[in-house]
């Protein structure tokens, strides 16, 4: 027995690999074929060698159990088939996603500026004034190169006609690229002869160009700058990332009682020798934690003073303190907009149809219509508070109604996508199921994109829940040549 | 070149260092105390308590298992130590519940080590975390005695490995040096915990025991793994005045009281800000060289014995004190 290509069938969705004549679409064959040939005890065999490869490197990711404070480490759950992207059809995504951050980045600058985007009757005031990650404090600073999100994560999906879209931006602290770079690790471990059929574009300088954007932010005259990684510590779910990249980096792996800051308002660490400067903060804590002078005045895990050392201009902090502003599922539906307003330019990646429940009009729709759409919290992640309408029972849609009409701002609505499937090793055959994906975008004196990113793949069958907090997996991503 | 080193991580580091040691000794002792068993006629046995007093984990295993520490000569007494085997093999190796179990020594490494990704080689977490991981498999059930022994090689076998691959491939930069603190301190602690208890426990009496003393003496060289390399030094049957010696002063031995002082001062001699730790390791060092350690016997070996222990304490509060975080 091996791998049943004849009964695999996609219903009525795009499928990453198959098309729907039942062959592999262009540049797939090659793994097609080399997948039919292992046989079951062969390709268990694999799946079993990439999960003691996991188990050994480390690879986990940490889940909230409930109850207490409680965690638990598991390891990370990974499908040996990897998912196919071609070069070309990458490269315009690239174009498309850097034009996004860039308008990203000056809409955010605007808006901690002049605001002129709001004085030209383009976006609402409303919008600014109730949305919970405008940071007044942030009002009239100027980051280095004019850019606040350094390091964003935008989730594309693929739709039922081939078209990729953009389902949203990640602007605060966005992780999963440790995973995208150990996914390659375990694949090159339990695969090795696939790696020979294709040429498959390196995901590897991603700790590099990182370092090179984050030492392009330093604010002090110093040619070798130092860099820290901040995080909450080890009980975080992406504790295991920040300790990785903080590694391929040779950065410092911080957590808020490891620095203070001066008299002088710069930014120290506490070494075995007294206090070294930090000149770049890499932060992976959100903005409400960072610092108890300012914002939540509880927080244990920040260093008080450095938003002070920060709007002093004596460190810099990636993400930019307020950069979420621009994160925010509702911002999310005027970034069409927001590009062409900046740019003068037409979006090269369309956004996913929207509606705005504060809009009268919408609102009354995603209300008629909640059964057919997923209804979204403006500033929630993980895939939490969320309505997926058609899965919904009609208690849940009535509640969801009632949120709705009191907080209208909070919420944005989307037709329920149906997201694109990927062969997926099941048991010991290949199944669809559906998958996003996650690429990374640098901005510091210049622009990066991953090449590729993280596939996240909802293991259930028909689910579109990809979040590993609720039972997703992960594929490698191979951006490789048509052949 | 300033030291980058966070305070927080030295501390992690030195720990590490120390948990590592420490899972690698009681594997050791128990490996080592069940041939002890074989050797010994069941008349002179001790059985396994002193296993838990060389810890200094009597309360714990007292709170734990009701029992008492059981060190008389009747027969009912013996019989009763032949039997604790089990509860004292479980509680040294697996019991979750006693934090200085060898499992707990290597949970403790490994969250340590999971926390020191950033300054260590990669490979570091992986092999640390392959022994924490064999180690609970294979302490989840009882074992049987060979089975026992196997796996109790196998455990030594990683961290041996992991010593190695740490040497090997890591910067011998300060991270290092604070590894190997804690390696020294805590090899020099056993070392001496060690020799306390077996002169305290010692068979003492007709000279037709004597034979006996050899084995237990033999069992403390088996301990620190350094039976052969007393051979090869010393050229003399196993006695108690060059045991002393030899395992006190020796500056060959890896894990001679000495050499163990010296490996300390070396690593102090890397790091700044050194003063006050490196001149009290300088005065232990000039102490130990100057003592007639072959002519201790009994009480005062013991307090010869008791002394060291409480100096090393108390270079364990000058480190702290100068690198680590304030808490």
């Amino acid at each position: 027995m091996a791998i049943n290509w004849q009964t695999y069938q996609a219903d009525n969705v795009w499928d990453e690999l198959i098309a729907p004549n039942g062959r592999a679409r262009k540049g797939g064959a090659a793994l097609k074929t080399a997948l039919g040939k292992l046989d079951d005890s062969e390709l268990l065999e694999r799946r079993h060698a990439a999960e003691l490869a996991i188990r050994s490197m480390g690879i986990t990711f940490t889940v909230y159990s409930g109850e207490g404070s409680d965690t638990i480490d598991r390891d990370w759950p990974f499908d040996i088939i990897p998912r196919l992207v071609m070069k070309t059809e990458w490269d315009e995504i690239t174009k498309g996603l850097i034009q996004r951050v860039k308008a990203l980045n000056l809409f955010i600058d605007d808006i901690y500026h002049k605001q002129q985007i709001i004085e030209d009757g383009v976006l609402p005031r409303q919008y600014i004034d109730k949305s919970k990650d405008f940071r007044p404090e942030c009002m009239g600073i100027s980051p280095p190169h004019g850019m606040w999100a350094h390091i964003c994560g935008s989730d594309l999906v693929r739709g039922g006609d081939g078209t990729m879209y953009v389902l949203e931006d990640n602007l605060r602290v966005p992780s999963g690229v440790s995973y995208m770079l150990e996914n390659r690790e375990v694949m090159k471990r339990v695969f090795p002869e696939l790696f020979s059929d294709y040429l498959i574009h390196p995901v590897d300088d991603y700790p590099t160009e990182l370092a090179k954007c984050l030492r392009s932010l330093n604010p002090n005259n110093n040619r070798s700058p130092q860099l820290a990684v901040l995080t909450p510590g080890i009980y975080n779910s992406a504790y295991f990332e920040h300790a990785y990249l903080a590694n391929a980096m040779a950065a410092e792996l911080v957590e808020g009682r490891d620095l203070e800051v001066g008299k002088d308002d710069y930014l120290y660490m506490r070494t075995i020798q007294g206090l070294v400067r930090v000149d770049v903060l890499y932060r992976r804590i959100d903005d409400s934690f960072l610092d108890p002078e300012v914002f939540n005045p509880e927080s244990a895990l920040g260093v008080p003073g450095i938003m002070r050392a920060w709007r002093a201009g004596k460190v810099a902090l990636a993400n930019a303190p307020g950069c979420g502003v621009a994160d925010d599922k509702v911002i999310y539906t005027y970034v069409p907009d927001i590009i062409e307003y900046y740019l003068g330019e037409k979006p090269l990646i369309s956004n996913v149809p929207s509606y705005r429940c504060v809009e009268k009009d919408h609102r009354d729709y995603v209300l008629d219509n909640l059964d057919k759409l997923v209804v979204k919290p403006a500033n929630e992640s993980g895939g939490y508070g969320m309505l997926i309408g058609p899965k919904a029972s009609k208690k849940e849609r009535d509640q969801f109604a009632r949120q709705i009409r009191a907080n209208p701002r909070n919420y944005m609505a989307q037709p329920m996508l149906n997201l694109s499937t990927s062969p997926t090793l099941i048991d010991a055959n290949a199944e669809p199921r559906h998958l996003d994906l996650r690429p990374f975008i640098l901005s510091g004196a210049n622009h990066y994109v991953t090449t590729g990113g993280l596939t996240r793949v909802a293991m259930r069958k028909g689910s579109i829940v990809v979040n590993s907090s609720q039972g997703g997996g992960s594929k490698d991503t191979w951006v490789v040549d048509p052949q | 070149m300033i030291d980058r080193t966070l305070s927080s991580t030295a501390l992690r580091t030195y720990w590490l260092g120390r948990y590592l040691e420490r899972a690698g000794s009681t594997a050791r002792l128990v490996s080592v105390n069940a041939n002890l068993m074989i050797d010994l006629p069941a008349l002179l046995s001790l059985g396994w308590m002193p296993l838990v007093q060389i810890l200094s984990q009597e309360e714990e295993y007292l709170s734990l298992y009701g029992d008492r520490i059981n060190t008389g000569t009747s027969a009912a007494d013996r019989n009763e130590r032949e039997n604790n085997e089990k509860t004292v093999v479980k509680f040294l190796l697996s019991d979750q519940r006693n934090p200085g179990s060898l499992l707990n020594a290597l949970a403790y490494a490994r969250e340590n080590a999971r926390t020191l990704r950033g300054s260590f080689p990669r490979g570091a977490y992986e092999h640390i975390n392959e022994a924490y991981l064999s180690a609970k498999d294979l302490l989840q059930e009882p074992l049987s005695r060979s089975r026992r022994n196997t796996g109790l090689q196998e455990i030594i076998g990683h961290l041996d490995l992991i010593n190695g691959f740490l040497s090997s491939t890591m910067l011998h930069n300060a991270s290092w040096q604070f590894y190997r603190l804690g390696n020294f301190i805590e090899r020099a602690d056993m070392t001496t915990r060690l020799i306390d208890l077996r002169t305290t426990n010692l068979v003492k009496g007709a000279s037709d025991l004597e034979p006996f003393t050899v084995i237990q003496w033999r069992s403390v060289l088996n301990s620190l793994d350094s039976m052969q390399n007393y051979t090869i030094s010393m050229q003399n049957p196993v006695n108690q005045e060059d045991v002393l010696e030899f395992l006190l002063q020796n500056d060959d031995l890896p894990r001679s009281l000495m050499r163990c002082l010296n490996t300390v001062r070396n690593c102090l001699r890397q790091l700044p800000n050194n003063t006050e730790p490196l001149e009290l390791v300088n005065k232990m060092r000039r102490q130990l060289q100057r003592a007639r350690v072959r002519s201790l016997k009994d009480e005062r070996l013991h307090k010869y014995v008791d002394a060291r222990q409480k100096q090393l304490l108390t270079l364990h509060n000058k480190i702290t004190n100068q690198y680590f975080p304030k808490s």
